[in-house]
């Protein structure tokens, strides 16, 4: 058996959290959740290493989305980063800027979004 | 020396927390909140717990200057860059160099400086008035305002662009009276800083009778009222008198009755019969006591659409909510508007879950 993925998601609509949460689960995932990117962060500095893919929402209260993908891409350049935002472009571009590894823009189909959660998994773990 | 940020709240210790974690970050801050709850003490903070705390703190308040003014205060300019520009002059993304740029009240800058800003901090970059050489600037930005910046955008008087690049950490600090608890220990605190500099002052610490009553007061003006107050007592040294001094009754014009009464004269088709009706529902949303040309500058139909629909919507929102035993979700669905809007206009109107 080899271990499963982990991953960390995180949105302030506690709907889609449980959404997501239940589906990675099924699909073999080891999931945790946050409801605000400062949430997100104390999970990380807390386990550093633990995590191989950060799913998170972009505009949401104290650290935002953005602001979180900046802070990860900085202290730990290895976590996976897939953004999705509900909100226009303009919070996605900031994403971006921050150097998200993917952008989705929502209602986002959760296959596809597995799909990209395994490719970027993968590839990081081809290049180690 | 930097202010403490005083508080035993939740708020308040969640606020400290965020500033431990974000202050190394760089990351652009929003910091909002109701006049005099704090947001220089928290930009202040922030600055003190960072690694630019060597360098400088430079704060411009975007209300209180002319555009064109605020604009060479913020970018410098060349000689002869405008009659009377007799020689060159840093400006504050200048002198806030490695340093920290707070910008206060930015909710109050004029349109065309917002769009400047945003292309500054898009950019990195800059040029004073009258040269054509940009500047790298390496500041820490950090906003405050105590408009709710997303009504701003509706009425279209904040761009949408520069707040979500603003919006990066947002800091909001709820009003003294959502979090009484803070009230004692910000009176303990201020009460010994002021003993301390009027060491022959005639004040004394309240007891617990009136202490209740301070912590139940509403405080409009927060925190700075309460420091007001403080100060007034060592003078006077009756809290007794304080308390009474207190202005009353400005928070919260009863609405529904009024609703009511010209709901029901329509019904009558007395129609605008009651001149004194019809200045009691517009009282509520503009002041009429002052004089005509500051009021029919303050009129504007759009604003006031906005303002009304806001009270109605508030109320709908806490209907809804209360029904379905504050279930955002099942709200949000029988509203008919998503989640986060929901969230939205919860946190805009302040609606909250009854503790
Ligand atoms: N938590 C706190 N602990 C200690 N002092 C505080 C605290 N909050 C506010 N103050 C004091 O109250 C006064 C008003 O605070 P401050 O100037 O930071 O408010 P503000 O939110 O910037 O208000 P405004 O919107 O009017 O500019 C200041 O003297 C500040 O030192
Ligand atoms: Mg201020």
């Amino acid at each position: 058996m080899t271990e499963s993925n982990r991953l960390l998601i995180v949105d302030d609509n506690e709907d889609i959290l449980s959404t997501f949460y239940e589906f990675f689960n099924s699909m073999g995932y080891e999931v945790k959740t946050a409801v605000d990117g400062f949430a997100a962060l104390k999970l990380l500095r807390d386990k550093s290493n633990f995590f191989d893919c950060l799913i998170t929402d972009l505009v949401m209260p104290n650290i935002s989305g953005v602001g979180l993908i900046s802070i990860v891409k900085k202290e730990y350049p290895h976590l996976k980063i897939i953004a999705m935002t509900g909100y226009g472009d303009q919070p996605g571009a900031l994403a971006s800027e921050a150097k998200a590894d993917v952008v989705l823009f929502k209602p986002i189909d959760l296959f596809k979004i597995e799909n990209t959660v395994s490719e970027l998994i993968n590839q990081e773990k081809e290049i180690q | 020396m930097s202010t403490p940020l005083i508080g035993v709240s939740k708020s308040i210790l969640k606020i400290k927390e965020l500033i431990n974690h974000v202050a190394n970050t760089c990351l652009n801050v929003l910091i909002t909140g109701e006049t005099g709850v704090g947001k220089e003490v928290v930009a202040q903070n922030l600055y003190a717990e960072s690694a630019r705390n060597t360098q400088n703190f430079v704060k411009i308040n975007c209300a209180a200057l002319p555009e064109t003014l605020l604009e060479s205060e913020l970018y410098g300019y060349e000689k002869g860059a405008f009659t009377g520009a007799h020689k060159k002059r840093p400006g504050k993304f200048q002198t806030a160099d490695k340093g920290v740029l707070f910008l206060d009240e930015i909710g109050d800058m004029p349109m065309a400086l917002q769009s400047k800003m945003l292309h500054v901090l898009q950019s990195g970059e800059f040029s004073p008035l009258g040269s054509d050489h940009e500047f790298k600037t390496d500041v820490w930005v950090i906003a405050a305002t105590n408009h709710n910046l997303e009504k701003s955008i509706a009425q279209k008087t904040f761009r949408e662009d520069l707040f979500y690049r603003l919006n990066i950490i947002k800091i909001e600090i709820p009003p003294l009276r959502e979090r009484k608890e803070d009230i004692p220990s910000l009176i303990e605190y201020y009460f010994r800083l002021y003993s301390s500099e009027y060491p022959n002052n005639n004040g004394s610490k309240p007891g617990s009778d009136i202490l209740e009553k301070l912590c139940n007061y509403p405080w409009p003006g927060n925190v700075r009222q309460l420091q007001n107050c403080i100060k007034k007592q060592m003078i006077l040294n009756s809290w007794e008198k304080i308390l009474e001094e207190l202005p009353k009754d400005q928070i919260q014009i009863p609405v529904a009755p009024q609703f009511e009464t010209s709901y029901q004269s329509q019904q009558h088709g007395i129609n605008n019969a009651f001149p004194t009706d019809r200045t009691s529902i517009i009282s509520q949303f503009v002041d009429l006591s002052t004089s005509s040309d500051k009021l029919f500058e303050d009129i504007s139909l759009k604003k006031i659409k906005k303002l009304a629909s806001d009270r109605v919507e508030k109320e709908v929102i806490a209907f809804v909510l209360e029904k379905v035993g504050w279930n955002r979700s099942r709200a949000a669905k029988i509203l008919k508007i998503s989640y986060k809007t929901l969230l939205y206009k919860m946190d805009e109107f302040e609606v909250s879950p009854p503790r």
